[in-house]
């Protein structure tokens, strides 16, 4: 069922309570949750860069699931691109997840993998791209992200920070209009976060940035508060109103 | 008392909880069969090509010693005993009944189990702790195309053709036991082993490599994708999936002698 959108925002949660999400593995047995009370709204805006951040007891590690259907709101809505992800078939959520780039907390990478090798993965699992033209891609995204010098290496054999700038250019490589990006600071330099923060934004144009990046995690780097348009604090299950 | 029946009706209703998971995500995996997409299918074949080589090919040498051995042992031991009460001919119903149709695929089985089943567990339970199975369907792809299926196909394979290559080196190792021991013909062997050879016996080891791989496909894929909280429960995952996957091939062995002498 695919309800008409409410707003006109990329990204929007609509009364969520946050303390009842609970995650699902693969098997179909719950994993545990925090109390937590709510509800949850916020509005992300087109061509906006918004940051949510907030302790483990806020909630803050369950918005990104949620934005991305893979987490179900037991209330309330999260309107995504115009459409509840949670209540598509799954496989049309697992097809519609590909106009989002998600950069999953912890990076995720494939750990047999090479970092190029992760990069390709969606481009080769969910396009019909010919190889060339992926490959194509690939090498844009590994150059624009400065990891050619070690982009044939397998994870575990690079740093946190070729990490997750190869997690992001995952992120990337459909060229989504939304990204939702969990913890994508965590252990980096001021730098580092900065450059990464502007390959999520894919640039400028006249509206604001080209992508809709929505941030979440514990803390935002102080340099980067002033590159974000929003950023909020979340206070268990709440946007803290002070803030 | 009551709370003594507590405790079983609650580990029963877990029980019962874990076998409607398992069912589920069985019929899940084989329900994303036909929505595996094209593009997808060329990186599932190279999983499933990985698989192989880690769980066929590299099994091969294993699965020559303990076929080799056993059967070495079995006749060498019997073949001697037969032959002085002049019934060596027995040795050819004991190679194709106890070896061919019944040990054979039992010790494939769980050799599979204990070499590959224990490291889809851990490999998938790692995968998940270490977020790779949620970005995987973050980015669009379903960790049944790109984990479980090619797993559970390379299993079946594997297993099937692991249980023909031991039968095969069971006939040969149990000729050399016969030849050395007991001095008897190649053609005399094998003529034995050939007339109690029958049909259903092929057919019985076919479903067995089928049955039993699908078990080491699944079971392990389930228990390794089933882990919620952290790396500490990847060695309890690892314990129940070897401890299903063998519980659940010997079941369905004694289902399968029971329905054949039934």
């Amino acid at each position: 069922m695919t309800a008409a959108a409410p707003a006109q925002a990329p990204l929007a949660f609509i009364e969520v309570p946050l303390g009842r999400v609970r995650r699902t593995t693969l098997g179909g047995l719950p994993a545990p949750g925090a109390e937590i009370e709510g509800p949850f709204s916020l509005d992300v805006a087109a061509h906006t860069t918004v940051s949510v951040v907030g302790d483990e007891a806020s909630g803050v590690d369950t918005l990104g699931g949620l934005a991305l259907g893979l987490e179900r709101a037991p209330a309330g809505q999260v309107m995504t691109l115009g459409t509840e992800i949670a209540k598509l078939a799954r496989m049309a959520q697992l097809a519609f997840r590909r106009k989002v780039g998600y950069l999953p907390a912890g990076d995720g990478l494939m750990q047999n993998l090479t970092l190029r090798e992760n990069i390709r993965l969606p481009l080769r699992f969910g396009s019909n791209f010919r190889p060339k033209d992926i490959e194509g891609r690939v090498d844009v995204i590994v150059a624009q992200l400065r990891l050619t010098h070690v982009a044939d290496l397998r994870p575990a054999q690079t740093n946190a920070e070729e990490r997750r700038r190869a997690a992001l250019g995952r992120a990337l490589a459909f060229d989504p209009e939304l990204v939702v990006l969990e913890e994508p600071f965590d252990g980096l330099t001021d730098r580092a976060a900065g450059e990464l923060l502007e390959a999520a934004r894919g640039g400028e144009t006249a509206a604001g940035s080209r992508r809709t990046v929505l941030i979440t995690g514990a803390s935002l780097p102080a340099l980067l508060r002033h590159r974000v348009d929003h950023a909020h604090r979340l206070v268990r299950g709440r946007l803290d109103k002070g803030h | 008392m009551l709370e003594f029946l507590a405790t079983i009706g609650h580990g029963t209703a877990r029980w019962f909880a874990r076998v409607g998971a398992l069912a589920r995500f069985t019929f899940q995996a084989f329900g994303s069969l036909p929505s595996l997409p094209g593009a997808g299918r060329r990186v599932a074949a190279r999983v499933l090509l990985n698989q192989l080589r880690f769980t066929a090919l590299q099994a091969v040498p294993l699965i020559v010693l303990l076929s080799g051995v056993l059967s070495y042992l079995t006749i060498a031991t019997t073949v001697t005993q037969l032959d002085k009460v002049g019934a060596s001919e027995l040795i050819g119903k004991l190679m194709v009944v106890a070896i061919v149709r019944e040990l054979g695929p039992l010790l494939t089985a769980v050799a599979i189990v204990g070499r590959s089943g224990t490291a889809i567990t851990a490999e998938l339970a790692t995968n998940t702790v270490l977020g790779e199975v949620r970005a995987l369907e973050g980015m669009g792809i379903d960790p049944y195309h790109y984990l479980v299926l090619p797993r559970l196909f390379g299993c079946v394979v594997s297993v099937s053709t692991l249980m023909v290559l031991f039968d095969v080196v069971a006939v040969v190792g149990g000729f050399l036991a016969a030849a050395i021991i007991a001095g008897m013909s190649g053609p005399r062997y094998l003529g034995i082993v050939l007339a109690n050879l029958t049909t259903q016996d092929v057919v019985l080891t076919c479903l067995k490599g089928l049955l039993f791989g699908l078990v080491i496909g699944i079971i392990p894929s389930y228990e390794g994708l089933s882990v919620r909280r952290g790396p500490t429960e990847i060695p309890q995952a690892v314990i129940r999936g070897t401890v299903g996957s063998f519980a659940l091939i010997f079941v369905l062995a004694a289902i399968i002698v029971g329905a054949v002498q039934g």
